[in-house]
């Protein structure tokens, strides 16, 4: 019981992290790095960033 | 039905990454620190799933990554060495059999960690892998808080999931590890951006940390409360508000000692008696023989050269209580046995000159990761280089955590500390390449003009 949410716990973030990084472009070129700071006056793009798919 | 879920979870990472092939780097990594394998009882042990990834990744890196500023450190050349010494002495080991064995896991642990900084390009990928590392290790210590908090442990007690105690799932090595981890942790709560500082990654990052200071405690190991203290010295040393942090460590030490559970206790307390400790005897015993060992074998024994040893020796300790109690002493005479540290688990294999490289790879990780602290402190104010020096030095307690608790396990070859130091040429490297877009900083360059060095540079 405690290693199954244990497990699932971990690899349910871990999947998350990866769906995550597809939608980054700047995880292969520094260059296209999105503005993490510059929609820091926007909290509709905040929160669309937050959500698990940023597409969408 | 578990063999399903790991089967269905490492074909789901398998696709995502076809997408982008960094993310094989990050399966390997996965698949290194977790074993599924052994979490599992038929499918994925019939997959030759570690090589797969590894494949996949070089592949991906190979055919797809910008390799045009790839840079490679001494530090690679360093473990190039050490491994061309490793299949030397192995070649040449007292027990060749054994050797070959160990040979098997060391060099693909040598091999991804010189060739994974140079696939760390971005500020992203060191991220994500800092955040595979952790999200890894949390699926052991998740389950070991747990079950201290309901059970309290006990030493070779906590189930850790898995009956073998090998790896990461080693009651002291996972607690090294657990411990090691918490500065990183914490970073990715301040500075993270595949999960965004909020609430609830704070939260988390809290719990994790939490279930992480547990471990030690579930699994009764002094090596692990030996890197608590440790963390805390460094933690308060690198502070600006030391007495503020140090009170809180300390009332958070006093409030904690009541809770912990008897047995623990008790086992701290043999620390400062080891002579009356037939596990730290042993310990101190293989010690001075290696050191013996290597004064007639300057080029070592090969790996597991420890099985020849031999020795005999008389342990005081008190028996019976009250007016019954007395002093023994008795003699204790043991074969075999295993070096139960990294600094003599490799000065008896790969004798002095591959202590020497081994020891300059850690050596040269900790001076350059300090230079890059000490290089960008004060920058906070800089979104863009704000997240560099707390990261050099979460790297560096983390590094040196791990190199306290090594003194006592053996895990000179484990594939995370390895990992630790290729996040550290990673983030050189990184920066390096930064300093010379910018024109602002010459730490990192080489002697001759910018011009002339358009191939690679060591970092």
């Amino acid at each position: 019981m405690i290693d199954s949410f244990s497990i699932l716990l971990s690899h349910g973030l871990l999947l998350v992290a990866f769906w995550r990084l597809l939608a980054r472009p700047d995880l292969d070129d520094e260059a296209a790095t999105p503005a993490i700071h510059a929609d820091a006056a926007d909290p509709a793009a905040q929160a669309r960033e937050r959500t698990i798919f940023p597409d969408a | 039905m578990r063999d399903l879920f790991f089967l269905g979870f490492l074909a789901g990472l398998f696709l995502l990454a076809l997408k982008r092939p960094f993310l094989f780097v990050l399966v390997y990594s996965y698949i290194d620190i977790v074993s599924p394998q052994r979490l599992t009882y038929i499918l994925l042990n019939s997959i030759p799933i570690s090589a797969i990834a590894f494949l996949c990744a070089f592949g991906g890196w190979l055919v797809a990554d910008d390799k045009r500023d790839s840079r490679f450190s001494w530090r690679q050349v360093l473990m190039v060495m050490l491994l061309g010494w490793c299949a030397y002495t192995t070649v040449t080991a007292d027990f060749p059999i054994d050797a070959a064995h160990k040979w098997s896991w060391v060099w693909k642990s040598l091999i991804f960690a010189i060739f994974l900084p140079l696939t760390l390009r971005t500020r992203l990928r060191i991220e994500a892998l800092i955040l595979t590392m952790i999200l890894c290790a949390s699926a052991i210590i998740v389950t070991g808080g747990v079950k201290t908090v309901l059970s309290g442990g006990g030493y070779g007690e906590l189930n850790l999931m898995v009956d073998n105690n090998s790896g990461l799932y080693e009651g002291s090595t996972i607690s090294t590890v657990a411990i090691a981890i918490i500065p990183l942790l914490f970073w990715l709560a301040k500075y993270g951006t595949i999960f965004r500082p909020d609430w609830k990654v704070r939260f988390y990052a809290l719990a994790l940390a939490g279930a992480c200071l547990l471990i030690p405690i579930g699994t009764q190991t002094r090596t692990g409360l030996l890197c608590i203290i440790l963390l805390g010295t460094l933690v308060i040393w690198r502070s600006q508000k030391r007495f503020a942090i140090g009170g809180a460590i300390a009332l958070l030490a006093v409030i904690t000692i009541p809770f912990l559970p008897a047995t623990f206790t008790q086992r701290m307390g043999t620390i400062k008696n080891y002579q009356g400790d037939q596990s730290a005897s042993t310990r101190v015993q293989v010690w001075k023989w290696t050191w013996d060992y290597v004064k007639t074998h300057p080029a070592g024994g090969g790996f597991d050269a420890y099985r020849s040893n031999r020795f005999t020796y008389y342990m005081t300790e008190m028996q019976g209580k009250g007016d019954d109690a007395r002093m023994v002493r008795s003699k204790i005479t043991e074969a075999g046995r295993a070096y139960h540290s990294a600094y003599f688990e490799v000065l008896g294999e790969q004798g002095y000159p591959g202590f020497l490289m081994w020891a300059l790879i850690h050596i040269l990780s900790l001076l350059t990761t300090h230079r890059i602290y000490r290089r960008y402190r004060g920058l906070g104010h800089d979104p863009d280089k704000a997240w560099i020096s707390p990261l050099a030095a979460a790297l560096q307690q983390g590094h040196l955590v791990y190199l306290l608790g090594a003194a006592f396990i053996g895990v000179a070859y484990q594939p995370f500390i390895f990992m630790l130091v290729a996040l550290q040429i990673g983030l050189a490297t990184y920066l390096a390449r930064i300093s010379q877009q910018d024109g602002s900083d010459k730490m990192f360059a080489p002697a001759a003009p910018a011009s002339a060095h358009k191939g690679r540079v060591m970092a």
